[in-house]
């Protein structure tokens, strides 16, 4: 395996180890027997998948990617990565229950899973490794070289990387650190949202409710509204939470937050291949009276126009970087650490969102490779809290929009997908789930 | 090709009911049940990982043996008063039984596991009794007291694990097995003192948890009364 650089900017990656990045640092946190921070992202193909094939393909592309290698340690004060030369994993037969609780020592300490079923394969990844984005770099990278290894000629490029390339030091970098440059740390408000009540499933259920939507219709539509397909999407699951909440008529209605996550790559010129991104969380509040669709969507509109910009989302990372480069913080054991954390995310972060909803956009591949390709799938994986998280991906004219959850109810994505039907966006539904909804 | 007559949404051929609404999809050109498509996800089901802790286990094991085994001899050839060594070599065997389910067999039962606690507690209780010069208590009162609480404690397990699906019906039975509990621990207490059986602080905690027990299976079969309770005592 190639071992990391002895000095880069920004994360300082180290020989041999890598430190947490600023968002990575927070997930081993909140690791538990029931909850892991691991998403998915998965290709389905026109084609059956060879997992012989596939596994050789995954064991060719690991050496490029080598922050996906790495496993987790404990030390003093941090944790951190360090590579990790146990026999790399294997592939596995897909299951009707992703995202599943990754143990850190499980697995030969790999935090990374490939699954294969029928024409697709899916890679589950945790979350301290790296985001959607260099997620999908790897996934892409994984399908081109094993649609090369079935004798199709796949060039790189668009999302496509070399495999015999030295990794370059820009792409392990922490971002955070080099772009967190604001003279001023703006504070954040802390103010609870309105959170879903349901019945929880039995353990290690997650389900799925997955719709998909021709991409032109809604470009149509929301262009319609004069906005972008996040900020059109977000609008909707806000409306849907908004009726929600009023169903289950509350004596006191609260604000309806979704956290999204921002790719901060569109913002600052960073190549790095960990995390980098950034939370922000367009609301609407019921309590100053009930929203029509399209004041939320003006709402929404707006807040996205004023929030996602450099200035605004360099000093937020430079909020959070603080307490990363603070000294008293530094100094703290790790136990200590985690303890805070733990409590800070339960008591206050997780209560300040409704639902989240992330957009990986549309996903590019070189044209050779177009045909072979179905879709993308991406999932949020499982929830902290009872609630329900949204992820969208785009592939030519198939939006796939997956909903995730660990309760029974389905009340949101109902109102989601018939806000979407009532719009003129044909939406077609499958699932996951073996039992009955309430 | 269905749509959902509620939702409007266009649904998976493999799928009987709306995922959204529940609303059956029935398509009277379609009614052979055998014609279904299959299921677009897999049908396996995962299962986490383990964790290999062989080497904190044998690191526990080496500690503990190697604790026991100097006393022992410090006690054999050194320090020879008394049988102090019993107390330290017991309290080993007693953390190491206690470590086995956490370190070296992580899917032993519960049962099984809570048996072995029990079995593990009474030999160090035993060392104890064996030292001190008048064990009596051992078999008179301890044995029994401690069946019972294993006794009990098994059946609130069972009971947890098999009926109770929430924190109200779990906390009941946390409630009735007290108040058995502290029954038990009067007769067998008045027993071991020859006394005449019957039941006095005992029947006090007794009614205050069947009066608790009683509450909290109103509030459990109600369900407006829970939701009441779930609404004002929500965290």
């Amino acid at each position: 395996m190639r071992k990391p650089h002895r000095r880069a900017t920004g994360g300082k990656p180290r020989e041999n180890w890598y430190q947490l990045d600023l968002s990575g640092n927070v997930y081993p946190t909140l690791q538990s027997k029931r909850f892991s921070s691991v998403f998915r992202v998965g290709i389905v193909l026109k084609e059956a998948v060879d997992p012989a094939v596939l596994e050789q393909a995954f064991h060719m592309t690991l050496p490029r990617f080598p922050l996906m290698t790495s496993a987790i340690h404990k030390g003093l004060f941090w944790r951190y990565l360090e590579p990790n030369h146990a026999p790399l994993p294997p592939v596995r037969e897909d299951i009707i229950n992703p995202c599943m609780p990754m143990p850190f020592k499980s697995n030969n300490r790999y935090l990374i899973r490939l699954y294969y079923f029928e024409n697709s394969f899916s890679l589950e990844i945790f979350h301290s490794l790296t985001d959607g984005t260099g997620a999908l770099y790897f996934l892409r990278t994984l399908a081109a070289v094993y649609l090369r290894l079935k004798g199709y000629p796949i060039p790189d490029g668009c999302g496509v990387l070399d495999i015999h390339e030295p990794v370059p030091r820009e792409e392990l970098e922490d971002s955070y650190m080099r772009y967190a440059r604001s003279r001023f740390r703006p504070k954040r408000a802390q103010e609870k949202a309105y959170r879903l009540r349901g019945t929880k499933e039995p353990f290690y259920t997650l389900n799925i409710v997955s719709g998909t939507l021709p991409t032109d219709r809604l470009l149509e539509v929301s262009g319609d509204f004069g906005v972008s397909v996040t900020e059109y999407l977000n609008s909707v699951l806000l409306f849907a939470l908004m009726q929600e909440q009023k169903a289950r008529r509350p004596f006191r209605e609260l604000p309806l937050k979704i956290a999204m996550p921002v790719n901060l790559r569109r913002f600052f010129p960073s190549r790095t291949m960990r995390n980098f991104i950034t939370m922000v969380y367009p609301s609407i509040d019921p309590r100053m009276g009930d929203y029509t669709f399209p004041e939320i969507v003006q709402q929404v509109h707006h807040y996205m126009r004023y929030y996602l910009n450099d200035k605004f989302l360099g000093a937020d990372i430079t909020t959070n970087a603080a307490t990363r480069t603070n000294p008293v913080i530094r100094a703290v054991p790790l136990f200590i650490k985690d303890l805070f954390v733990r409590q800070f995310y339960i008591r206050i972060q997780d209560k300040q969102s409704s639902a989240g909803l992330t957009n990986l956009g549309t996903v590019d591949v070189p044209d050779e490779m177009r045909p072979h390709v179905d879709h993308f799938e991406i999932l949020m994986g499982q929830p902290f809290s009872e609630r329900t998280n949204c992820a969208v991906s785009t592939f030519g004219n198939q939006t796939v929009i997956n909903f995730a959850s660990s309760i029974v109810e389905t009340d949101v994505e109902k109102f989601f997908f018939r806000k979407l039907v009532q719009d003129h966006i044909p939406v077609k539904i499958k699932s996951n789930r073996t039992m009955e909804v309430r | 090709m269905s749509y959902c007559v509620n939702c409007g949404v266009e649904l998976d051929p493999s799928l009987t009911r709306c995922p959204l609404c529940n609303t059956p999809v029935i398509n009277p050109n379609e009614m052979e049940p055998n014609l279904l498509p299959p299921f677009p996800y897999p049908q396996k089901r995962g299962q986490v990982d383990a964790v290999k802790r062989t080497d904190l286990a044998l690191l526990i094991s080496v500690v503990l043996i190697g604790t026991a085994l100097t006393c022992g001899l410090l006690n054999l050839f050194i320090y020879r008063f008394g049988h102090w060594s019993f107390y330290v070599i017991g309290a080993c065997a007693v953390l190491w039984i206690f470590c086995i389910p956490m370190l070296l067999y992580s899917r032993l039962s519960i049962y099984l596991s809570i048996l072995l606690d029990a079995l593990a507690s009474a030999l160090y209780i035993g060392i104890i009794a064996y030292d001190l010069p008048d064990s009596t208590w051992y078999i008179g009162l301890f044995v029994p007291v401690l069946l019972l609480a294993l006794a009990l404690l098994l059946a609130f397990v069972y009971t947890v694990r098999k009926i109770c699906r929430s924190i109200l019906s779990t906390a009941t039975a946390f409630v009735i097995v007290c108040g058995l509990f502290c029954v038990g621990l009067e007769l067998l207490i008045r027993r071991f003192f020859d006394a005449r059986l019957y039941i006095t602080w005992s029947s006090i905690v007794l009614s205050c948890c069947t009066i608790i027990a009683a509450a909290l299976i109103t509030v459990t079969v109600r369900s407006r009364l829970r939701e009441a309770v779930r609404r004002r005592m929500h965290l």
